[in-house]
């Protein structure tokens, strides 16, 4: 039953809602209006006059595949690294006695709470040394792991009850077999959904690759989008847009096909704990 | 088959001492159960067993065979747990053959046994369902299949019927005797319930405190309680201790007295004390309403009414006793009278707690039990 104080958080949430979609939509209408019809009449929805100009001059002007392959190529290697070490050691952590332990998964996870800028210079440094500037590699190799991603699944593999993995242990499975048949089917929403997360993450990200790529066959598409939105790039912001639809492409795409898991992983480990 | 020794076994977390000093000899091919009150140290015992904990000093063998260092997986052993640890995704079939696939059985094999142990188990139809899908029972018995397919000599059982209803429970303890005399694998049986311990147990292992207080046939542990402990953990309403004092030929309570026969006399005089504890188990007080000769007399107190019988509670001195009557009229207030049983009455050290012993006129059963 609806009472008066839902109907007030009802508006307020409705409220935030017009707030976050309305930048996408935005972004959307404005990829297919002329330039003029965009600044003249900028809060219309619908463009009176549809076109994909703006979409033709992206392409025209950069080399949209490859920056789309560069991008994917990060997220898909970043995401899966950092899924792969995140399940062994989520793994090792629940699952291991050691000594040191509680300390080392304290160490760790702290290091959730150390700013980007901090480890942005060293990591420079490092990546520089091996030689990888301007090579996507130089983008991979400082996210080979992530603590969010064990301390997510972690919480999820410890949910499951300690007498199925003895029961499993009993039957002789080793730990790889353990993992493969009982945790990981069990921890699926949660590793689904973190993986999801990293994927979205390197597919948005901008400060680190802008100090590692160089040259514009090296681009992501934040990198690219940069480049109509800076003074070089001059003020077509249409075009922007355009670049901007093309970039938000197949992160919304992945959240529709995945949304029941994220959606699950994200309530139960807030109501939960 | 595998004969099971704990030699002189402690098991403790941190400072935490869990099991001390436990000796016991599992026979091959028995059903042994181990008894007693949460926190007793009979999970941990057979969690010892299993090899899902590691013993802290003393050794484990296994058909002779030290297994301290040895893996779970190593053990050929089979564990039905508390709350059936069943792969929620997983179906019924792909549960109870789990172990099987692993052990890279031959399919027909595989296949044969299976439907063996459906077949056993009434889980016909169930194959392909989900664990989330079944009721409490059906997940029971899929959790037994999946321990019996693998045919191992030893069968480890964690209150595996805890989580059932009485009227399962009831069906369940006899189809766990059937798995037992199909495929004569040694069993241990952990539980809390007496009832149970008693009617599926060729041997009672109980335990308190991480100490083993008894281990004998449910006969004897009824009938001849190694302990206090044993005494008052096994029968319901437990049975009455009295502090009592032995002189003159007479067991006496308080104030009052009561002569007991000779062969008692010359057991009692062997144990050189006289001060001890008279157990006396409440369905063998016989309440009289007359005093006659050589009686105890107390007062009632209040009735408890079971249906089939019920539960006079009286006051002998300051010792609350309860005595159990087919049928009774007695109020509280009224006086009650009742002599002693001479074979039904135990007697203890005062000091140790131990049983003393019996006389020998009773020794047509066989009374042994392992000290700790």
């Amino acid at each position: 039953m609806r009472t008066d104080g839902q109907i007030k958080w009802h508006i307020l949430l409705g409220g935030a809602l017009v707030l976050s979609l309305m930048p996408i939509v935005f972004a959307i209408s404005s990829s297919f209006k002329e330039l003029s019809e965009a600044y003249g009449n900028v809060f219309s929805l619908i463009p009176q006059q549809p076109t994909l100009n703006n979409y033709l001059q992206v392409f025209s002007r950069l080399p949209l595949a490859q920056i789309t392959a560069n991008t994917f190529l990060i997220a898909v290697a970043v995401t899966i690294f950092k899924t792969v070490t995140g399940i062994l050691a989520a793994y090792a952590f629940v699952y291991f006695d050691f000594r040191g332990k509680n300390v080392l998964y304290f160490i760790l996870i702290s290091t959730i709470f150390v700013p980007f800028t901090v480890t942005m210079i060293p990591n420079y440094l490092t990546v520089s040394q091996l030689g990888f500037r301007n090579n996507i590699i130089g983008v991979i190799m400082p996210q080979l792991s992530d603590a969010t991603g064990i301390f997510l699944i972690r919480q999820a593999m410890r949910t499951i009850p300690r007498s199925l993995i003895e029961a499993a242990r009993l039957d002789k499975a080793g730990h790889m077999r353990i993992l493969a048949d009982i945790v990981l089917p069990l921890v699926k929403p949660a590793v689904v959904s973190t993986s999801i997360m990293f994927f979205i993450n390197s597919w948005n990200e901008y400060v680190w690759p802008v100090l590692i790529l160089k040259d514009k066959e090296n681009y992501t598409l934040p990198l690219a989008l940069q480049l109509f939105i800076s003074s070089e790039g001059g003020t077509d912001f249409t075009v922007a847009m355009a670049v901007s639809v093309i970039t938000m492409i197949i992160p919304l795409a992945l959240y529709i096909v995945f949304q029941r898991y994220i959606i699950n992983t994200f309530t139960s480990s807030g109501i939960k704990g | 088959m595998k004969e099971i020794v704990f030699e002189n076994v402690c098991k403790s977390y941190g400072k935490t001492k869990v099991i001390e000093n436990l000796n016991l000899t599992i026979r091959p091919g028995e059903r042994l159960i181990l008894l007693g009150a949460s926190g007793c140290g009979k999970s941990t015992t057979l969690r010892l067993v299993a090899g899902l904990e590691e013993i802290t000093s003393g050794n484990l063998y296994m058909n002779g065979q030290r297994v301290n260092d040895v893996a779970s997986g190593e053990r050929n052993v089979s564990m039905v747990f508390q709350n059936y640890a069943l792969f929620p995704h997983m179906t019924v079939a792909d549960n109870i053959i789990y172990g099987l696939k692993i052990q890279k059985l031959k399919k027909e094999e595989i296949a044969h046994r299976l439907k063996a142990a459906v077949d056993m188990l009434e889980l016909n139809g169930l194959e392909e369902r989900k664990p989330k899908d079944l009721s409490g029972g059906q997940r029971q018995r899929v959790a037994l299949a999946r321990a019996v397919v693998k045919r191992s000599d030893l069968l480890l059982l964690d209150e595996p019927l805890s989580n059932l209803d009485a009227q399962l429970r009831g069906h369940a303890r006899k189809e766990l005797v059937k798995i037992h005399q199909t495929y004569q694998q040694t069993f241990i049986y952990v539980t809390h319930d007496q009832v149970e311990a008693m009617t599926v147990g060729d041997r009672i292992a109980l335990m308190h405190e991480g100490h083993l207080q008894m281990l004998d046939t449910p006969y004897n542990v009824y009938h001849r309680p190694a302990n206090v402990f044993t005494a008052k953990f096994i029968g319901s309403p437990s049975t009455n201790i009295f502090h009592a004092q032995y002189a003159d030929r007479s067991m006496r309570i308080g104030k009052q007295a009561v002569r007991l026969p000779e062969f008692w006399s010359a057991r009692l005089g062997q144990s050189g004390c006289r001060e001890f504890y008279l157990g006396i188990r409440p369905e063998h007080i016989r309440l009289e309403k007359e005093r006659t000769d050589n009686v105890f007399a107390g007062t009632v107190r209040y009735v408890e009414e079971y249906g089939n019988r019920c539960g006079v509670y009286f006051d002998l001195e300051d010792t609350e006793v309860v005595a159990i009557c087919d049928k009774t009229d007695l109020k509280p207030g009224k006086r009650v009278y009742f002599g002693l049983d001479a074979d039904k009455i135990h007697i203890f050290d005062k000091h140790t707690t131990m049983n003393i012993g019996y006389p020998e006129v009773y020794h047509e059963h066989l009374y042994q039990y392992q000290s700790v």
